[in-house]
């Protein structure tokens, strides 16, 4: 073995101690649940997992259709880069047609300049578009009740608002349930609220860390009204083992129907999964293009010889 | 429905997958290479994998519920999986198949040469090649449904391409082995092939150990009612079929008397010496018995039994005693017994009393003849029935080849024999072994070819073996048979594992006809054999009937009385012919009781037995 780096060590050993001390530093579970409540930042109520008939009761309202999107970068450094994004809509059904829709994008074929920074913004509104415009399609197509999207529903108003518009419109003229999962919380709400009470070393808390093993399985944390995103009602639930909740966005038009888009949710994760709905997840793994498919089409299209000049250095490396 | 070639591909091997359609094994399916044209391949591996069920346990894809919930929402997860088939191209291409091609199933018309081989018309329909169905539906008219099959209890027409054996290529590829354990379909197999030779009436011979080829009884089920009651004839050796002794040369005999037991080196020489020209039975059996007699009593004895008076014929027979003493004094007694014996025991099977003339006229007439008896018998018969007949064909052959078309003519033919580890084993002796030797190595220049059918290929000598251009293979599963096969066939690996689990009647046909191994499923025989009842209705049905005959002769003597069984009993005796005992009464009439056809009534003077009232 290596010999360990004395300095390097020594500031692991530091580093270790200071986040066990933050950790138990947090207050304890009753004692946070109690300060939510008391300080008006949202209620706790269980989940149930559906049976036939509940499923039975929405299957009659509509269909449940999920969308995901998914973007590989290929080539070489910019303006080298080559973008394939695709977006899928699935409805859930064996038998149907899924919605997809693709779209390829290089800096080199795009009509003005644009610098690398102004390139990875547009990819990233791009792909929102491109999930907005399948879930149009798939509202269109399949008449669903229900409509998961990956990904939080403030995502798509920020990066692409107009077609979001037309989505929310049409979306609440139909009575389809727009419905955003959120896999990895990154707001820090919560924390702000309780921040005198928290006394973290200082440092200030976020979301996920206090949200953290304070539900049981099959519990949500619906948050008071205006409190998140505008426009939006948003709550925590813990759908599986896991410890770590999920966040869910619903429109602020559509919260009567929270009750019944948690117990379907609920209904849908995998109980020792990560607490996704496993729908979410099929589609995922539908829509996801790999990195073989992007070497494929780079060698087929651009040739070895151009693909090779412009494979990075680091690509090459053998150990 | 779409396929296409995925992954590394070789020019020899490639997989195929499709989202929607299962694989079967041993279809075929077109490649269509942008470069190379369309290649033909053959599935020889089968797969479906999910990629959502992985097979790692503690996946979180394990929540039944969530998957029942799913279907209940209109999503089956086990719809969406893969179908992956590992295919072997049926002529190797010149580079490998580009990943990508699209693949379809064929159209008859572009595999007809993989599946049809020869004229239609010269063809035995062994039955259907399976997994063909698709293909099939583009076939002409008069190729569809030809033969009926019998599957899961079932009787239908085929929707299969056929599967025709061609006659014609005999010449090239003479001989077939049939191979298979015993309930594979092995002996089904063997009778459809008899049956399609003689809708050909092509001569054949057929050595039947077990009494099971009989094919005058058409199926009762089959919707075309077909039997050959013309187009063969069973001989029973020593019934009706025998040896003409006077016709025997000294090699004929030694081959039989050894077939019942081996001579020993003594009692050759000393048939050798002791068969004559123009010996009959009756004069060499009586020569025989002559020598013992006159071995036993010795010189000195019949010296002095012919000193005194006798009848003129006794003394005739010491006299010849004598003589024969000295013309065989070198001949010990033992092996003069032996040979008695021996001769003995052929001639109270009767094979001395009948002649193969009628043998010989049915194949004349180019019909099949059963030849039906115990099996050492057979070996002894058919060592010299075939040795016969086939010296005749090729006698008459040779002397057309030297422009001497004198002989008898004697017309080309079929040996078929079921048990055939018997008649040429490997690695001892048997009677027949070096005829059917000889034909295996030679037959085919005189057009006399073979078909043996064994459960134990390994047993089966090794020359005959490797002359054996086409097999049949059914389920075997001894792993030493398995390994036999797969040595003298093209049978490849992942066929060989399949053999153990061939459901009976499917069998792998590999001939050097079709370069490759084919699947198929032998047809339902026209004929049945008379061992199809199953013991347990043997039983039953006996019994049943024996019941009734016994009631038939009780009734009119009901109703009897216990205490008078003695006189019932003399009474059905002497009515119906019967031997009952008071004993054996009692429980016959017990046994009606539980039947309930009679009834037994308690009585102050035994019981009584009645008739049961309807």
């Amino acid at each position: 073995m290596f010999e360990l780096n004395a300095n390097l060590k020594q500031t692991f050993e530091e580093t270790a101690k200071a986040m066990r001390l933050r950790l138990q530093q947090k207050p304890s579970v009753d004692a946070l649940r109690f300060m939510v409540v008391d300080r008006g930042i949202g209620s706790f109520r269980m989940c149930q997992k559906l049976d036939c008939r509940g499923l039975s009761s929405i299957a009659q309202k509509g269909r449940i259709v999920g969308v995901d999107g998914s973007t590989n970068n290929a080539g070489g450094p910019f303006p080298y880069s080559f973008t394939l994004q695709q977006a899928l809509a699935k409805v859930c059904s064996s038998k149907e047609e899924d919605v997809v829709i693709t779209d390829a994008i290089s800096p080199l074929t795009m009509k003005d300049a644009i610098t690398e920074e102004e390139y990875r913004d547009f990819i990233k509104r791009n792909l929102a578009e491109l999930e907005v415009k399948a879930a149009l399609e798939a509202l269109d197509k399949f008449n669903p009740r229900v409509v998961l999207l990956d990904g939080s529903l403030v995502r798509y108003k920020i990066e692409s608002a107009p077609m979001w518009e037309t989505l929310k419109n049409r979306a609440l003229a139909q009575d389809a349930v727009l419905v955003g999962v959120v896999e990895g919380i990154s707001t820090n709400i919560i924390s702000s609220c309780l921040e005198d009470a928290l006394e973290l070393g200082g440092f200030p808390a976020s979301d996920w860390e206090i949200l953290f093993g304070l539900l049981q399985v099959g519990e949500i944390l619906e948050i008071v009204p205006g409190l998140f995103k505008e426009g939006f009602r948003t709550f925590f639930m813990r759908s599986s083992l896991d410890p770590k909740p999920i966040g869910i966005d619903l429109l602020e038009e559509q919260q009567e129907y929270l009750a019944e888009v948690s117990n379907l949710i609920f209904t849908l994760t995998p109980q020792d999964g990560r607490g996704i709905p496993l729908w979410l997840d099929i589609i995922d793994k539908n829509v996801r293009i790999t990195d073989a498919v992007m070497e494929g089409l780079l060698n087929t299209y651009l040739g070895e010889d151009y693909a090779e000049f412009l494979k990075p250095k680091r690509e090459r490396r053998q150990m | 429905m779409q396929m296409q070639v995925v992954g590394l591909t070789t020019p020899q091997e490639v997989y195929v997958a499709s989202k929607d359609r299962k694989f079967r094994i041993n279809e075929l399916l077109v490649l269509e290479d942008p470069y190379q044209g369309n290649l033909i391949g053959e599935v020889v591996e089968s797969n479906s994998y999910n990629r959502f069920i992985p097979l790692s346990i503690g996946s979180s894809i394990h929540d039944a519920d969530v998957l029942e919930s799913l279907k209940h929402l209109g999503y089956s997860i086990s719809e969406d999986e893969i179908n992956i088939a590992k295919v072997k191209l049926i002529t190797e291409a010149s580079f490998p198949v580009v990943t990508g091609s699209s693949v379809r199933l064929p159209a008859f018309d572009e595999v007809r040469g993989h599946l049809l081989k020869g004229v239609r018309e010269d063809g035995l329909l062994l039955g259907e090649i399976k997994n063909t169905e698709e293909t099939a539906a583009t076939m002409e008219d008069d190729l569809k449904g030809l033969c009926e099959m019998f599957s899961g209890g079932k009787l239908y027409k085929t929707k299969n391409v056929p599967f025709f054996l061609d006659l014609r290529s005999f010449q090239q590829y003479p001989h077939i082995g049939v191979f298979g354990g015993s309930g594979s379909g092995k002996s089904f197999g063997l009778r459809v092939i008899m049956e399609e030779i003689m809708k050909h009436g092509f001569p054949a011979l057929m050595l039947d150990p077990h009494y099971e080829m009989e094919f005058s009884e058409s199926q009762e089920s089959s919707e075309e009612k077909r039997d050959f009651k013309d187009n063969f004839r069973k001989f029973q050796i020593g019934e009706h079929i025998g040896v003409e002794f006077l016709n025997l040369s000294r090699g004929d005999l030694l081959a039989l008397l050894s077939a019942v037991s081996p001579l020993t080196e003594a009692m050759s020489s000393a048939i050798e010496s002791l068969h004559l020209r123009g010996d009959t039975y009756l004069s060499f059996s009586n020569r025989l018995e002559l020598l013992s007699e006159a071995l036993e009593m010795g010189r000195l004895r019949i010296e002095q039994a012919l000193k005194q008076d006798m009848e003129p014929m006794e003394r005739e027979k010491y006299i010849k005693m004598r003589q024969l003493l000295e013309e065989y004094q070198n001949i010990p007694l033992p092996s003069v017994q032996g040979i008695a014996w021996r001769l003995r025991r052929l001639h109270n099977s009767g094979l001395f009393s009948h002649d193969i003339k009628p043998v010989k006229e049915a194949m004349m007439q180019g019909k099949l003849a059963v030849i039906q008896g115990p099996i050492w018998l057979l070996q002894v018969f058919s060592t010299y029935l075939l040795s016969n007949i086939y010296r005749k064909r090729r006698d008459y052959k040779d002397g057309e080849l030297k422009g001497e078309a004198s002989g008898d003519y004697f017309p080309p033919f079929i040996i078929a024999t079921d048990e055939a580890h018997n008649f040429a084993p490997k690695g001892r002796d048997a009677a027949t072994k070096g005829i059917i030797t000889e034909i295996a190595q030679e037959g085919r220049k005189y057009g006399v070819f073979l078909i043996l059918a064994t459960q134990r290929p390994t047993l089966l000598d090794e020359t005959v073996t490797a002359q054996l251009n086409t097999k049949i293979i059914f389920r075997t599963v001894r792993a030493s048979d398995i390994g036999t096969i797969s040595e003298e066939t093209d049978i490849k690996a992942e066929e060989a594992r399949r053999l153990p689990y061939l459901p009976s009647g499917d069998a792998f046909v590999s001939s050097p006809l079709f370069g490759r191994t084919v699947a198929i499923r032998v047809r339902f025989p026209h004929t049945r054999s008379p061992h199809t009842q199953n013991p347990l209705d043997e039983i039953q049905l006996h019994r049943e009937s024996s019941e009734d005959k016994l009631f038939e002769a009780i009734k009119p003597h009901l109703p009897i009385y216990a205490a008078n069984f003695a006189r019932a009993v003399e009474e059905i005796n002497r009515h119906a012919g019967a031997n009952y005992e008071v004993r054996t009464l009692k429980a016959a009439l017990d046994t009606l009781v539980e039947k309930g056809k009679l009834t037994r009534k308690a009585s102050p003077l035994g019981d009584i037995y009645q008739a049961t009232d309807i």
